[in-house]
């Protein structure tokens, strides 16, 4: 039966259509259709995808495989304790499904992703695989040189690939796109925390997961697109309790989690999905040297996230309550991946901050493949209840 | 006048009441329910709203909220949504005065939920996965005995020598229940037993709950008279110092509290808007 779909409807469909293609199908066809150039697969929570880009390839996010794909190698590979990403990583890998990429980077997210990259070297000898050692020393002269040089090292290695001169890498029009994708991004959350009921978060996910997937321009097409449909479009706001999610900064959680808390009575109005598509949240210079400009985004715009060394014990949790007051969120839902050592050993310090902030909180954990929503909605339910009914607002 | 109307989506039945929260103390003006039984959800929310609305003699655009619990989440003229235990627990307050506790017995399961005196959630028990304490488990049985739903009650009542039920397993009890029928044990014997059967696991729960003194019932199973006198016998015959107190609207009970909160939150909201 042939059914009509809304404009915005027929879009996300195709977001979630490329989300769930575990074989990735897009890159697959974008590399038939630009022979010779690389395809980068790259991990979370950040990479310079502008050097992809400028030697003309496509990078590619890779987060897992949600709860499609059944772990028999990726067991094999890590111990009980350690999280989801790993296994599904792996078992993608082995099972040919990412076959259509010529290299990945693994930055230095955590000891996880770090074991992750030798097991990848190991497995696919022949292909190029980068560990992006991203400084945690922000001084110029020391972090900034060291990180300047390694950026210089992977662009050549990447012209490399693409058998193009170093002279002819375009990497300011590549930070060109990449800002302009950025700032069309920071829109949709601007809208979302504005009017939540016309950019619902379960919407902006799945077309923030597109992003993974499609060429910078493409997507910031298509999420431009979608600002002009949710902005005309007919809806109503609810009386919904106003919510900031945290801990989902590199395990990303399945649709469904995301749905489930609207469901229980919740507009999620700041989140910290996917950084490496969002961050930083201004513009990365244009006018100078591109490889200063992005030594200097990394150095001087702060990425608040439990990967990123934060000197003073007392700035842990600023951040997260600027951004909650600047959202107007009435409450903090901490959704962190099981086993996510960076996330689960940041959130006391955070849940400190937030107690004497005097925002309410919950804490609950998932993993991309978590099937069982229940405990969540329940949870997510009494927490909308409360601050509803309790709070302040 | 701040008229509210409660909607509790339930796996079994829709029930809609209209509440009129003016004076200092709500008031139910109305009310609806129609059964789910495989229709389209969207037409059977829509009826019993209708139906609330009608029986309170007010139109749809008196109404300030609209306030979904239980599967209203995407009941698409909500203005807001509040959970379940938030909703029992302030409409067992609104129906039993002075409750410290409700005790929600739906079509697929049992919850003691424990309140203050505002109906603020303090804390709560659900029944596991077993369906053996359930609304859809007797209402399984009065099919296999042939009689309806309104006459559990007073037959269990009736009943003089009760025949024992598996507590386990909602399968091995029917397979009991089915023996019985072919041994010819009378309707009331066999009734009676299962209303003990799960009077047993429900004073369990609330016993693990902490709870003691006033408890409302509400959810569907609250109208089974059978089974709120087993539930007091035993409780006798324990030394458990409870009250089980039903009510007539015991049923709508979610609803109400829906309705209520929903006044509650209307009211909030305007004073903020005011503020602002």
């Amino acid at each position: 039966m042939e059914t009509l779909l809304s404009p915005i409807a027929a879009l996300i469909g195709r977001c979630e259509e490329l989300i769930a293609d575990l074989d990735l199908g897009s890159v697959r066809a974008w590399r038939a259709a630009h022979p010779g150039k690389p395809v980068i697969g790259y991990l979370p929570i950040y990479a310079p995808r502008e050097l992809v880009h400028a030697v003309g390839g496509l990078s590619v996010g890779i987060v897992g495989a949600g709860e499609e794909l059944e772990i028999v190698r990726g067991d094999a590979c890590f111990q009980s304790y350690i999280c989801h990403l790993p296994r599904s990583v792996v078992e993608l890998g082995l099972s040919g499904k990412l076959d259509a990429l010529d290299g990945m980077i693994f930055p230095s997210t955590c000891d996880v992703i770090r074991n992750l990259s030798g097991i990848w070297s190991l497995s696919f000898p022949t292909k190029w695989v980068r560990y992006l050692d991203l400084p945690q020393n922000f001084d110029h002269s020391l972090g900034g040189a060291f990180y300047r040089q390694l950026l210089d090292g992977m662009l050549h290695e990447l012209c490399d690939l693409a058998k193009l001169p170093y002279e002819r890498a375009d990497l300011r029009g590549a930070i060109r796109a990449f800002n302009a994708n950025r700032r069309a991004l920071r829109e949709l959350y601007a809208l979302r925390a504005k009017e939540p009921w016309r950019a619902p978060t379960s919407e902006v996910y799945v077309l923030l997961r597109a992003g993974l997937l499609l060429p910078a321009d493409e997507h910031t097409k298509l999420v431009e697109r979608y600002l002009e449909l949710a902005r005309a479009r007919d809806a109503r706001p609810l009386d919904n309790a106003r919510v900031a999610l945290r801990g989902a900064f590199c395990e990303q959680p399945p649709i469904e989690l995301v749905k489930t808390l609207e469901r229980a009575g919740c507009y999620v109005v700041d989140d910290d999905f996917l950084p490496m598509l969002r961050w930083p949240d201004t513009d990365v210079d244009e006018s100078g040297d591109p490889l200063d400009a992005l030594v200097a985004a990394w150095l001087d715009t702060p990425l608040e996230a439990p990967s990123r060394y934060t000197r003073r014990n007392e700035d842990k949790g600023v951040t997260l309550i600027d951004a909650a007051r600047a959202a107007k969120a009435e409450g903090v839902i901490f959704a962190a991946p099981s086993f996510c050592d960076p996330a689960l050993l940041d959130r006391p310090m955070l849940l400190g901050a937030l107690d004497r902030a005097g925002i309410s909180h919950t804490s609950f954990k998932y993993a991309e493949n978590t099937g069982q929503m229940q405990p969540i909605r329940e949870q997510a339910g009494t927490f909308a209840d409360s601050i509803k009914l309790w709070g302040e607002a | 006048m701040v008229l509210t109307v409660g909607i509790d989506v339930g796996s079994n039945a829709v029930k809609a009441v209209v509440i009129d929260d003016s004076d200092s103390y709500p008031r139910i003006l109305g009310r609806g329910r129609q059964k789910v039984r495989g229709a389209d959800l969207a037409d059977v929310v829509r009826g019993a709203f209708e139906l609330a609305l009608e029986s309170a003699k007010v139109r749809e655009s008196d109404v300030e909220y609209v306030a979904t619990t239980g599967e209203g989440e995407n009941v698409p003229f909500r203005t807001g949504h509040f959970y379940s235990m938030t909703c029992h627990s302030r409409g067992g307050l609104f129906l039993v005065p002075g409750a410290a506790a409700a005790l929600d017995i739906g079509a697929l399961h049992g919850k003691v939920i424990r309140m203050d005196e505002r109906g603020k959630v303090l804390g709560y028990r659900m029944t596991s996965q077993c369906a053996s304490g359930s609304g859809q488990f007797l209402e399984n049985i009065s099919r296999y005995l042939g009689i309806t739903l309104e006459e559990i009650g007073p037959l269990s009542q009736r009943a003089d020598k009760p025949e024992v039920v598996s507590s386990i397993c909602a399968v091995l009890a029917e397979t009991d229940v089915i023996n019985m029928v072919s041994r010819g044990i009378s309707a009331p014997n066999i009734l009676k037993g299962i209303h003990l059967s799960m009077a047993g696991r429900l004073l369990k729960l609330v016993r693990s709950a902490g709870v003691e003194g006033r408890i409302a019932m509400t959810g569907g199973l609250a109208a089974d008279s059978g089974l709120v006198a087993a539930m007091t016998e035993l409780a006798s015959d324990q030394a458990f110092s409870i009250e089980l107190v039903a009510h007539p609207d015991s049923a709508y009970a979610g609803a109400i509290g829906a309705g209520i909160w929903g006044a509650f939150r209307h009211r909030k909201l305007a004073a903020a808007a005011k503020g602002a």
